[in-house]
């Protein structure tokens, strides 16, 4: 019963933590890397700043819906961590190995839409509500492009779950089999977690978009929230596309580590990089060129698993 | 797999979802708004999508959630869009032809009610080397392939004959030129047409029938 039930939780709890920590580091890293002084330690700077935003108030505005307002950095949260509880870190060890394991991770890719859409409506404010339509904008626009590139995962491995999806990268990783694949997954995680050029919720020319009203405790779990999700994805998508724990020497789960931090690392630096889109242009990317182009990947991928 | 035929825990789990899914289905018609009624039917899904997995159909149960949250994402913005009272964070009344509503949903329980009391549940075990994923796909693109394809054909056309309707760019030009808002009265001038100086408008009144 304990190993069946409370191992798992425990395991996503604590990648939860570490590695909501983790992505502050990191982009701590890059952004003093890339020549933007940052104040306060790099170390200790993201656990002040948490437990600065833990006892401030907690702004409200007039008439929100309080519930979904309050619920949503939770629910989004929560959305990360079932991402998290289907990442497998080697062929023994998941949280959960669900047989349609895929296909959950596209439900939290489509669950996240509903969520932050909620976050920015139920605050009752112009700018919130804005980035919560400009967000399910730009999220209607990559679950498509997400699902074709995962449905081209799944055809080498004939099968829904990842465990079988590593399984079937044993003698090429899928990032080279399928080379347009991982690129186009990666536009689909700065969407979901709307970070960097494709941070049209929250972006700064809409103050904070959906957190543009929200501060104390609320801010928190909605910044953490972002961050797991950020994490959840690169589980994702080094295991779709970079063999997941697959490797020599070192065990399962340290390889699964560096790639994740690999594919972390690269999602920071291009938010550092890139400019943000405007929301028009993006969403004509990614129907005229990004989605055609998951066809490509899709059909490619198809014909690898015939030949 | 195993914790699923534990017995107690599903039987816990499956009255939890159950009353979850009740109760949220009665808040949709009980709340005051569009959006919330959207989202709080998405809750009631998902509750029958984990209820499917215990079922051990464990591709449908997790298809409703990924289908329930675009489908009621994109149905409670369309309902914003085209009510004159969307009631976003506004209050209004949901419900409408509530004698008539009252008796279907009373008729509705009784005949439900009747059939799970008294109609007669095949015994059936799931089978333990069951693969749902490949059965249902076998079934798909085996003998129920015609359906499949026919119903998804058409869904297909209606998907593209909404988007050419609905595009401003259409083939003779701006989908919206030379087109006017109806008048606010039966017969009377377009609503919101910007006021014509005197002189003018008679002229541009004739044009316009030539046009």
């Amino acid at each position: 019963m304990f190993s069946e039930l409370f191992l798992p939780v425990l395991m996503v709890i604590f990648m939860l933590v570490v590695g909501g920590y983790a992505v502050a580091v990191l982009d701590r890293l890059v952004a003093s890397a890339l020549g933007t002084p940052q104040a306060g330690g790099i170390w200790l700077a993201p656990i002040a700043r948490g437990a600065w935003l833990l006892i401030q108030h907690a702004n409200a505005t007039e008439a929100p819906d309080w519930r979904a307002w309050r619920l949503a950095p939770a629910l989004y949260l929560a959305l990360a961590a079932g991402g998290l509880a289907v990442v497998p870190w080697s062929a023994s060890l998941v949280a959960t190995d669900l047989v349609t394991s895929v296909v959950l991770w596209g439900s939290v890719e489509a669950l996240a839409t509903v969520v932050i859409f909620l976050h920015g409506w139920s605050a009752n404010s112009l700018l919130a509500l804005i980035g919560g339509y400009r967000y399910v904008a730009l999220g209607l626009s990559y679950i498509l492009i997400s699902m074709f590139v995962l449905i081209g995962v799944a055809l080498p491995a004939e099968s829904l779950q990842f465990t079988q999806v590593v399984a079937s990268q044993e003698g090429l990783w899928n990032v080279i089999r399928q080379p347009l694949g991982l690129p186009l997954f990666l536009i689909v995680g700065l969407g979901m977690t709307f970070w960097g050029p494709l941070n049209l919720a929250d972006s700064t020319d809409l103050a904070g978009g959906t957190a543009s009203e929200i501060s104390g405790p609320p801010r928190l779990v909605w910044d953490m929230a972002r961050a797991a999700m950020l994490v959840a994805f690169s589980g994702v998508a080094a295991t779709a596309f970079l063999g997941g724990g697959l490797g020599p020497w070192l065990p399962g789960p340290l390889w699964m580590s560096l790639k994740m931090l690999a594919v972390l690392s690269v999602l920071l630096l291009l938010g550092r990089l890139l400019p943000r889109l405007a929301p028009e242009r993006c969403v004509t990317l990614m129907w005229v060129v990004l989605l055609p182009l998951s066809f490509i990947d899709l059909v490619w991928a198809g014909i690898g698993a015939l030949l | 797999m195993e914790s699923m035929n534990d017995g107690i825990g599903v039987d816990i789990a499956f009255l939890l979802l159950a009353t979850l899914a009740v109760v949220t289905g009665w808040r949709v018609f009980r709340t005051d708004s569009m959006v919330r009624a959207s989202f709080f039917l998405l809750v009631s899904f998902i509750a029958v999508g984990v209820i499917m997995i215990l079922l051990a159909a464990e591709y449908l149960g997790v298809a409703m959630f990924f289908m329930m949250a675009v489908e009621m994402t994109v149905m409670a913005l369309f309902m914003v869009m085209f009510m004159m009272n969307p009631a976003g964070l506004n209050p209004m009344n949901m419900v409408h032809q509530e004698r008539i509503a009252i008796g279907a949903g009373i008729a509705g329980f009784l005949i439900l009610g009747a059939m799970a009391l008294l109609a007669v549940f095949p015994d059936q075990p799931v089978p333990a080397d069951l693969e749902p994923v490949r059965s249902l796909g076998n079934e798909m693109l085996g003998d129920s392939m015609l359906i499949f394809e026919s119903a998804g054909l058409v869904l297909l056309t209606t998907m593209i004959g909404v988007v050419v309707l609905s595009s401003h760019r259409g083939r003779y030009g701006a989908a919206a030129e030379g087109s006017m808002p109806p008048g606010l009265e039966p017969g009377g001038d377009p609503a919101g047409k910007p006021e014509e100086d005197e002189a003018g408008e008679g002229e541009h009144h004739h044009h316009h029938h030539h046009h």
